[in-house]
């Protein structure tokens, strides 16, 4: 047998007026000579343990606290001891251990019965318990009723509420029922013992109908209703399912690294033409991105006269404004992510909303367009084997080109309001620029500091491009041309070491390294540092060509009026050197 | 996109506005009577005791609550309970402490008093929603219930104020008031000592809570519903 000490099993109050603690002997007490059990208690602010005022109301191993002895919110502290042993302790303040009475007075009364008689409906009555004091509101009372039938198992449970009335409907009057009741204190979770149970019989008051037919069970309305909204249901969403909206609302595209603007599958292929459409935040390059027609009119127009044609378009994408404002792309953008290349990372390939930079829809679009085309539009000079650098002369044959490249300053121009304002030294060049599209001339970057900047000299024609490709150290970084593609400049780290001759835009997305790899940039430079080292010409006004201290902001262009190489040598990786093709486009 | 997606968010928004309805806590957002900033709306002293009476009942819910999460969670086995024959520092503040005293203490007086319960939780209401979430992965819970009890709070001091503008027949006694001193104990370094610091503090605010809830509805019995409530 095990030794059961003596534990004090409950402390309760019914009314929260006057408590009880009860406890159980245990086996203690045969085992031993008898000890006389006491139950000591102590207010929280006494310093004595005091005994039991009356053992014997609450029945045996009980100690009741009455009215006087009782503080409500005051805590207490009870102990079972004997002489010199304490054997159990419990601490408690009366609000806690409220346990009310049941209701009394349970009755049951008729509100009416269906039409077959088969069902009816009651309302059941009690009386708060005598001892609660609900009339002066000093305890409150909630009540959960329970119901089942005779011959059942399983209560039915109703929520708990205040009032002391409840209808119960739709019982069979052919059953009877039990009724059980009971209540507890209203923020309180535990609830005070059941009431005595109601029985309710139909037949006693004349209405039990024994001969009615039971009712069909079987739920076909429901059934019917129910597939048929099933049914609805799923032809809607089939309906719905067509809609790229709604497919994209329950399933949102997951964030691939993107650039504004530009198409994923044009990183995956790893084109320079993503670049491009980074570039082609600005508007020259909109407008060749957006128009195939264009685009190939261009190439035509290019193989026909390719440096008029170049030039000019060129001439006027640098000198424009919108350039400026709508490089959120090519500006270095400072992104924590590291990812950082010109353009906003996030491009809405399938998400057509607008994104902030970069102007959205149309410009991913066209950007997916532009980023199709084989050439980088940096280098279209490639293809005619001329200059690989769009030159920014402005001629009358460019002049469509520039047209809807000045249309697209518009949609370049809503990038801008997202983008930072640009720097204002740039809009002052741009705007030089800008008076002299007229001239034929376009920047070609004589060198590419480390630092990120690129040192413009003199446009002039330029038989860049094609000889470029043979190496890096083959070319003649003279004035002239020193103009190199992203393409040629990553041939020529092709040639030191990577791989591809090909104009490929980094394929990882707008990582550090995916733009214009400034480390081949860099690498570039290094080899050509020394040959190129050639200062803007003094040729060119000295406002037109600066050298672009390219900066993290988006719109990142910031032309120095001095246009000194500087090598330096630190490159800002972040965002990347844009080419020069696209430095130069960019610059007035 | 905005043609065809502006009737599924609609749609999207009544579905939310309607489970809010739903799931909105009883007792809470009763329609107000009076406009708010009317001037002449007068409500009856029934209502405004009705009112009192919700937000009280809520508050000492939600205080209920609070204190079951916080035992559950940071006060098993650390023996909290046997330790708190807790003082709470509305203790210096005579309230009726069984039935007799509530009902021979004047009404007027007793308004007074909880009203000056009501200001001494102001203080360490505000520093409990502060500091609840220092405490090591505090439950969203926990911190939601102790903004929410702060503002209903203010609430009832609100209701608690008219009240006593229309039934008191003197001064309104702005003397009851019991500072707070506990903040350095919630702020321990010892995170036994601080939890037990919290403990105290959410146990008195749930007795505290019941004792106004008790207070009032037993005020509201005798002054609107003459002892029978």
């Amino acid at each position: 047998d095990l030794l059961h000490w003596p534990q004090i099993s409950k402390c309760r109050s019914p009314e929260m007026e006057t408590f009880s603690c009860y406890w159980t002997a245990g086996n203690f007490y045969n085992l031993t000579a008898p000890r006389i059990i006491q139950l000591l208690y102590k207010k929280s602010n006494e310093e004595d343990w005091k005994e039991c005022p009356d053992y014997i109301t609450s029945g045996q191993n009980s100690c009741y606290f009455n009215a006087s002895y009782t503080s409500v919110w005051t805590p207490y502290c009870v102990q079972l001891a004997s002489k010199n042993e304490v054997y159990d302790k419990k601490c408690f303040s009366v609000d806690e251990i409220v346990l009310p009475d049941p209701p009394v007075h349970l009755n049951w009364t008729l509100l009416n019965t269906s039409q077959t008689g088969i069902h009816g409906d009651i309302q059941v009555r009690w009386d708060p318990p005598p001892t609660a004091d609900v009339r002066k509101g000093w305890i409150t009372l909630e009540y959960e009723l329970q119901y089942k039938e005779v011959n059942e198992t399983k209560w039915k449970e109703l929520k708990p509420r205040l009032s002391t009335m409840v209808p119960l409907y739709s019982l069979k009057t052919a059953r009877d029922y039990e009724i059980r009741i009971r209540s507890r204190q209203r923020t309180s979770e535990k609830f005070g013992e059941f009431s005595e149970i109601l029985y309710v019989s139909f037949s006693q008051i004349g209405i039990g109908c024994d001969h009615c037919t039971e009712e069909v069970e079987f739920p076909w309305f429901l059934v019917v209703v129910f597939g048929v909204c099933g049914l609805a249901v799923t032809v809607i969403s089939i309906m719905l399912s067509k809609q790229p909206r709604l497919k994209m609302l329950i399933f949102p595209p997951v964030p691939v690294p993107k650039i504004k603007g530009i198409d994923p599958d044009l990183l995956k292929k790893g084109k320079l033409d993503e670049v491009n459409s980074i570039l082609a935040c600005h508007d020259n390059y909109k407008t060749q991105l957006y128009n195939d027609d264009l685009w190939v009119e261009f190439i035509e127009l290019d193989i026909e006269d390719p440096d008029e044609k170049n030039r000019a378009s060129d001439t006027d994408r640098l000198l424009s404004e919108d350039h400026l404002k709508s490089h959120g792309c090519l500006g270095v953008k400072d992104d924590d992510s590291g990812r950082a290349s010109c353009c906003e990372p996030d491009i809405p390939e399938t998400d057509f909303s607008a994104s902030d930079t970069c102007d959205a829809t149309s410009d991913s679009d066209q950007f997916k367009k532009a980023a199709e085309k084989e050439e980088d539009l940096l280098c279209l000079d490639r293809q005619d084997n001329d200059e690989s650098l769009p030159s920014l002369a402005n001629t009358d044959p460019q002049r469509q080109h520039r047209n809807p490249q000045s249309e697209n300053s518009h949609p370049w121009a809503a990038f801008a309001d997202s983008v930072e304002s640009p720097r204002p030294s740039v809009h002052t060049q741009i705007s030089n620029q800008n008076s002299l599209t007229s001239t034929d001339f376009y920047a070609q970057v004589s060198d590419i500091t480390p630092a990120g900047r690129v040192v413009l000299s003199p446009g002039q024609k330029s038989k860049l491009g094609r000889a470029q490709h043979e190496g890096c150290t083959e070319q003649n970084f003279t004035m002239d041309n020193t103009y190199f593609c992203e393409a040629d400049v990553k041939k020529c780290i092709a040639v030191t070491s990577h791989e591809e001759n090909e104009p490929h835009v980094q394929e990882q997305s707008y990582n550090e390294d995916g733009y214009f790899t400034t480390e081949s940039l860099t690498t570039t430079v290094a080899n050509f540092g020394a040959s190129t080292a050639e200062p803007p010409s003094s040729e060119m006004p000295v406002a037109d060509y600066t050298s672009i201290h390219i900066v993290h902001s988006p719109q990142g262009l910031v032309l120095n009026a001095t246009a000194l190489p500087v090598p330096d040598k630190e490159f800002n990786v972040s965002c990347g050197y844009v080419s020069t093709d696209q430095l130069n486009k960019i610059m007035p | 996109m905005s043609t065809k997606g502006a009737p599924l968010k609609g749609l999207l928004l009544v579905v939310l506005l309607v489970s809010h309805m739903l799931l909105t806590k009883e007792g809470v957002t009763s329609l107000p009577i009076c406009p708010s900033g009317s001037v002449s709306c007068q409500l009856s002293l029934e209502e405004l005791f009705d009112r009192a009476v919700k937000l009280s009942h809520y508050i000492h819910f939600l205080s209920s609550e609070m204190f079951n999460e916080f035992d559950e969670r940071y006060a098993q086995g650390r023996g909290f309970i046997a330790k708190a024959v807790n003082s709470c520092h509305t203790a210096s503040l005579t309230t009726p402490e069984d039935k007799e005293q509530a009902q021979q203490i004047h009404h007027e007086d007793l308004l007074n008093l909880i009203l000056g319960v009501l200001r001494s939780w102001n203080d360490p209401l505000i520093h409990l929603a502060s500091e609840v979430q220092r405490i090591k992965e505090a439950p969203e819970t926990i911190l939601s219930k102790a903004v929410e009890i702060e503002e209903q709070n203010k609430r009832l001091q609100e209701g608690m104020e008219k009240i006593v503008g229309r039934v008191h027949s003197g001064e309104v006694g702005n003397d009851i008031y019991t500072p707070w001193d506990g903040l350095p104990s919630l702020q321990l370094a010892d995170e036994d000592s601080r939890l037990f610091a919290f403990y105290n503090l959410l146990h008195c605010l749930r007795r505290d809570s019941h004792k106004i809830d008790n207070y009032l509805k037993v005020l509201k019995c005798r002054l609107i519903h003459d002892n029978n409530c």
